[in-house]
């Protein structure tokens, strides 16, 4: 069919039923129109269907993406925006869509050059022969920040060394595909690519499943049993390195990590000992076999590499070398991102294969070498210029942007230091229909390629992720600067055949991986569990207060002062009650303040924080729930003010709600390992605590029977017991069935028997070093003695009120006991189970600018 | 010559230290003029583990790990080492041509020892070649003389117009403070002069090592008397690396006993690592013993 002749041709077919008129710029090439203005036959049937949407529909399926998208948690971090919140992972929904034939020229051409790449990463850390021999200038290996030369001799098992391939591939205007880069110490974006997949699957699963798409999932399991495969041991652990929560690219180790069945460890999550790499777990060390690392190169070891790295881990590096731990890609790999050496690569194909490469590299002037600069130097506003060691603080320069004085600056930067840089022709990358503000329209494409070595050679991923200009005329395609990027459709010929896995062998049930957490994961857990309920209850004797002091009845000045009093304590911010006349201008008071919204916005902040660094445990549904958190958090402030002369607690409704959804899911759908219990022992010691300020803030003072009756009302309210109340009694509220409820009733899940028990429970299900004496767990006597001081504690001695006839003494007593066991509880957790690792320091200050 | 070599490093904290790792280069490496027949390394309070390996220089290194809480690291180097003289010892008025040795160094194609002799006649961590230290010597490197000659003229030119003084400086030092300042200790002045070859298109590198030091007539040599040195090494196309000492006016000769060599003192740091815990200043102590056994 005829899309475009002319350009008014086109808007004729859209009047006649293409919703998505989509027009090509005649000048580059377009994947999916060729130069008559024909559709390419793999891009027809998707692209009819795609258009016969409409931009209505299609953005209906914008929204589900995005949806998707948030749930899985799938973000990324920019750099130059500190503070802000991650973004949502930038996808359009128009997949990039590559016929077969021409995806086996690519991925042989891709195959070659992982293979070619493998022999360069073993020559440049062995013999070097490409120098010896000329074929490289000395100073193109040595002159590079990347080439590690501690990392001089080091192999690891198996024909490969470079266990991961990644290459950025351009079409020029004349159709064919260049390399134009190539990413080999840490390769980002595979974790991207299986999860636009999965988002495509399920936002048109019809044209996904009628299109035959090659699956993604072969090039993972390669990647899983390569993985298993590089380690001596029957029954490897793979762990994958992340710098952290604040990475740009956080959300793709986690996933990654989930999706492989790997552990996701931080620095402090490692720890060397012996010669050997270990996971710091709850019982222990447990060994780390392969370290699938998505730290660069400099960072992972500061005894030989940056000695200021807090990424890394102490002596890897020496872990390495002895062949107990094998690194992934291997330290050192940088070196390959050198853009000199695609200067030289057919000479290096020549070289080290015997042949001319299948896949063209982009033409490369090394500014080091005098005939390359000068012809730089007289074409500089034609060029793009880039450093030879990528850095954040030195992004590449394209000439056509640059003023007169710019280009004038550059050209001084490369007389003098020419060697650091590299210039490239600017790619006029072919453009793909992308759907834009409601229209279709051409975008500039990069695709980045993936591929992973298995025994004999490497398996490429189908497809890869493309990416595209935010304009038509965008030179840097790059997710720094807010790329989008698509999912990579490579239609399969003939349906694929399923691959099984060498050595199937069921997967051994690692017991002991319920406890090997890394202590930090648990730990965070713990903290989730803590501030999650003190969030709670913060936010319910904030509901409750504002029931009761808007309440039909009148309440007391005493009762008022009470309420606000307990607002204070269970918010831990300083009571303003005094200051106000009525109830209205204590509330107003309240917010103004601010001091308990914060409170509350900063328990919960602490929550989501901890909920990131455990991401890899948590479900989607999980993630869903914590979203909500988030959302309702972000317009709690101006909801909750803009509410006040109305009903302000129904404005803490919806956070009450998600975390109750967000407690119950871990309660339902979490596996009960050490994980779960830490979370829930967090859980319990804070509601327990709450519990004992709550009867404390409200019971203590002796009032006259009505106001009496008030404040136990609240105090049942605000810990969910009121309805069991009133169906028990079935009488005005009383001090000692009101305890008897919220202290002493086992079966209520919100007393604070319950909560001791509980805990005790989990103490004792703790694993606990082997010991001869039977004397109890610190963290057990104490436990004992929480239970024993609630226990023994009988309901009349808790309401006898002193002889000053002012305040039931004993009540405060106990429960001021329970509260300060639970706290101290805290500690003596926090003690035995986490990591408590003295800060290093380097022995001798060696931050020397590496080269 | 054969000496018995005795290094001792020792630290002491300021609080205590619960783990550390380490990396030492304190084992005399293997030169065409020297071997190492023995060695042996210590460690208080003892290594829960350690390795020895030959690192991309071809020093040896000494990788620990401690794992008891301690205050005070002592790690103890004993060696027993074979100098000799530099081959050839060169006649200083023979020998190639700084004029040739520069283009040799610059040719497109040459031998595998040249090319990979280019290493060092790039800026390295600690060393960064400027117009100003090319400044200090062009004068010295004149077309015609032979290269030998001039290095052991500019050798001579910072031994004379520099003060030995340990107090001056430290190993953060920047070389345009040592080149305006005219003081420093080995280690500046083979940096300096590193620096200034380099800046003139010659290739060299840095040499940690020992130096025997004999007492004034009469007297009797005190134990710990002697110290780490520094010196460097120049290559030649197509002949080799020759031995200068600023410090002491001379090509290194059979009192010099190498210990290691890089690019610069960065990659031959006697002791780096990492510990945890250990408190601020902790105060560092270093003793040397050459004795000659014959």
């Amino acid at each position: 069919m005829s899309v475009t002749q002319t350009q008014t041709s086109v808007i004729t077919d859209a009047s006649q039923g293409d919703g998505l008129p989509y027009l090509p710029n005649p000048a580059l090439y377009d994947e999916a129109v060729d130069a008559n203005g024909e559709y390419r036959p793999h891009w027809e049937n998707i692209l009819e269907r795609l258009k016969e949407l409409g931009p209505e529909a299609f953005a209906d399926r914008e929204s589900k993406a995005l949806r998707i998208l948030r749930d899985d948690g799938a973000t990324y971090n920019i750099y130059s925006e500190p503070g802000s919140p991650a973004h949502i992972w930038n996808m359009d929904l128009i997949p990039m869509v590559l016929g077969s034939n021409e995806w086996g020229t690519i991925e042989a051409g891709l195959l070659e050059r992982a293979e070619l790449f493998n022999l360069l990463l073993r020559d440049i850390y062995g013999k070097r022969d490409l120098i010896r021999l000329g074929v490289i200038p000395p100073e193109a290996l040595f002159g590079h920040r990347g080439f590690l030369r501690p990392c001089q001799g080091i192999q690891i098992p198996g024909e490969h060394d470079l266990i991961l391939h990644s290459v950025d591939l351009a079409r020029s205007p004349d159709g064919t595909v260049m390399a134009i880069g190539d990413r080999t110490q840490n390769p980002s974006g595979w974790g991207y690519s299986l999860e636009n997949r999965n988002v495509m699957s399920r936002v048109f699963p019809s044209l996904f499943r009628d299109s035959e798409v090659h699956r993604l999932s072969t090039f993972f399991q390669r990647l899983r049993a390569k993985l298993n495969s590089l380690s001596r041991s029957n029954n490897p652990r793979v762990a994958v390195l992340t710098p952290g929560a604040h990475n740009e690219t956080y959300f793709e180790h986690a996933y990654l990590a989930n999706y492989l069945g790997f552990h996701l460890v931080q620095s402090d999550d490692l720890v060397v000992r012996n010669g050997f790499l270990w996971m710091k777990s709850l019982d222990g060390l447990s060994r780390v076999d392969v370290l699938l690392r998505r730290v660069d190169d400099w960072f992972c070891d500061p005894v030989e590499l940056r000695g200021d790295s807090r990424l890394g881990v102490a002596s890897l590096l020496d872990v390495v070398r002895s062949g107990n731990l094998v690194v992934a890609n291997p330290l050192g790999s940088g070196i390959l991102e050198n853009p000199v050496l695609l200067r030289y690569m057919p000479e290096i194909g020549r070289q080290l294969l015997g042949r001319d490469l299948r896949l063209a590299s982009v033409k490369t002037w090394w500014c080091g070498l005098p005939e390359d600069l000068s012809y730089v130097l007289e074409h500089l506003d034609q060029l793009v210029i880039k450093p030879v060691y990528r850095s954040l603080d030195n992004p590449s320069k394209y000439g056509p942007e640059l003023s007169q004085q710019e280009l004038q600056q550059l050209r001084q930067q490369l007389l003098t230091n020419g060697a650091q840089y590299v210039a490239q022709p600017i790619l006029e990358a072919s453009h793909v229909p992308t759907f834009v503000n409601g229209e279709m329209k051409p975008r500039p494409a990069i695709l980045r390629s993936f591929a992973v070595a298995n025994n004999s050679s490497y398996t490429v991923m189908p497809g890869g992720l493309t990416r595209i200009g935010v304009e038509e005329k965008s030179f840097m395609i790059s997710n720094q600067t807010g790329s989008k990027s698509k999912d990579t459709w490579v239609i399969a010929s003939e349906p694929e055949a399923d691959f099984v896995e060498e050595h199937i062998e069921e997967p051994i049930s690692r017991e002991a991986d319920l406890i090997s957490l890394p202590s930090r994961v648990v730990e965070n857990l713990f903290w989730m569990g803590r501030y999650a309920e003190r969030a709670e209850s913060s936010l319910r004797i904030l509901r409750t207060a504002f029931i009761m002091l808007n309440g039909e009845e009148r309440i007391s000045e005493a009762t008022r002062h009470q309420l606000l009093h307990a607002v204070s304590m269970l918010t831990a911010t300083p009571s303003r009650s005094t200051d106000f006349q009525t109830a209205e201008e204590a509330l107003r008071g309240i917010i103004e303040n601010g001091a308990v919204m914060n409170s509350i916005s900063g328990n919960l902040n602490a929550m989501l924080y901890c909920a990131n660094e455990t991401k890899e445990l948590l479900s989607s549904d999980t993630f869903r729930v914590i979203n909500d958190i988030r959302d309702a958090l972000a317009t709690l402030d101006t909801t909750f003010s803009s509410s006040l002369a109305s009903a302000p607690e129904e404005t803490l409704d919806p956070l009450v709600t998600a975390l109750m959804a967000l407690s119950g899911l871990t309660q339902e759908s979490m596996i009960r390992g050490f994980g779960w219990r830490f979370m829930d022992m967090g859980r319990r010691l804070e509601r327990g605590y709450q519990i004992a300020i709550t009867i404390n803030s409200l019971l203590v003072p002796a009032m006259v029977e009505s106001d009496q009756s008030k404040v136990c009302e609240a105090l049942l309210l605000s810990l969910e017991a009121l309805i069991s109340y009133r169906r028990r009694y079935r009488a005005r509220v009383g001090v000692m069935a009101s305890l008897d409820l919220v202290m002493m009733d086992g079966s209520n899940p919100r007393s604070l028997v319950y909560q001791i028990e509980q805990l005790s429970n989990h103490i004792r299900a703790l694993p606990k070093a082997p010991s001869q004496m039977h004397e109890l767990a610190a963290e057990e006597r104490r436990m004992l003695e929480c239970e024993t001081t609630l226990k023994l504690s009988s309901l009349s001695d808790l309401n006898k009120i002193n002889d000053a006839g002012l305040r039931r003494d004993y009540l405060d007593q106990q429960v001021s006991k329970i509260a300060d066991l639970l706290s101290g509880m805290s500690d003596l957790i926090t003690d035995k189970y986490f990591d408590h690792r003295e800060a290093s320091q380097q022995l001798v200050r060696n931050n020397w600018e590496s080269f | 010559m054969l000496y018995r070599i005795r290094h001792t490093t020792e630290y002491v904290y300021a609080s205590r230290v619960s783990h550390c790792y380490n990396m030492a280069h304190v084992t005399p490496r293997n030169t065409p003029r020297q071997e190492c027949l023995s060695s042996r390394v210590d460690v208080l309070p003892g290594a829960t583990y350690s390795s020895t390996r030959t690192d991309y220089f071809g020093n040896s290194a000494y990788h620990f790990e401690i794992q008891k809480p301690h205050k005070k690291l002592v790690i103890t180097s004993v060696s027993e080492v074979r100098t000799g003289v530099q081959a050839a010892a060169p006649d200083l008025e023979f020998g190639i041509s700084c004029k040739d040795a520069r283009e040799a160094m610059q040719a497109l194609a040459g031998s595998a020892e040249t090319l990979f002799a280019r290493e060092y006649l790039m800026d390295s961590a600690m060393i960064k070649a400027t117009p100003e230290l090319a400044e200090f010597a062009a004068d010295l490197f004149t077309d015609d003389k032979p290269l030998l000659t001039a290095v052991m003229e500019l050798t001579s030119r910072i031994f004379n117009d520099f003060e030995y003084s340990p107090a001056s400086t430290t190993i953060a030092t920047p070389l345009a403070d040592v080149l305006a300042n005219r003081k420093g200790v080995c280690q500046d002045f083979a940096h300096l002069q590193i620096a200034i070859l380099r800046s003139l298109g010659f290739a060299a590198r840095y040499v940690s090592g020992y130096l025997e030091t004999l007492p004034p007539p009469g007297q009797v040599k005190m134990v710990g008397a002697d110290a780490t040195h520094a010196w460097l090494a120049v290559y030649v196309p197509d002949e080799g690396w020759f031995e200068y000492d600023p410090t002491n006016n001379c090509m290194a000769h059979e009192q010099h006993v190498v210990t290691a060599w890089g690019r610069d003192f960065y990659d031959v740091t006697p002791l780096c690592g990492v510990i945890y815990g250990g408190g601020q200043n902790p105060v560092l102590r270093v003793a040397v013993d050459v004795t000659r056994l014959g």
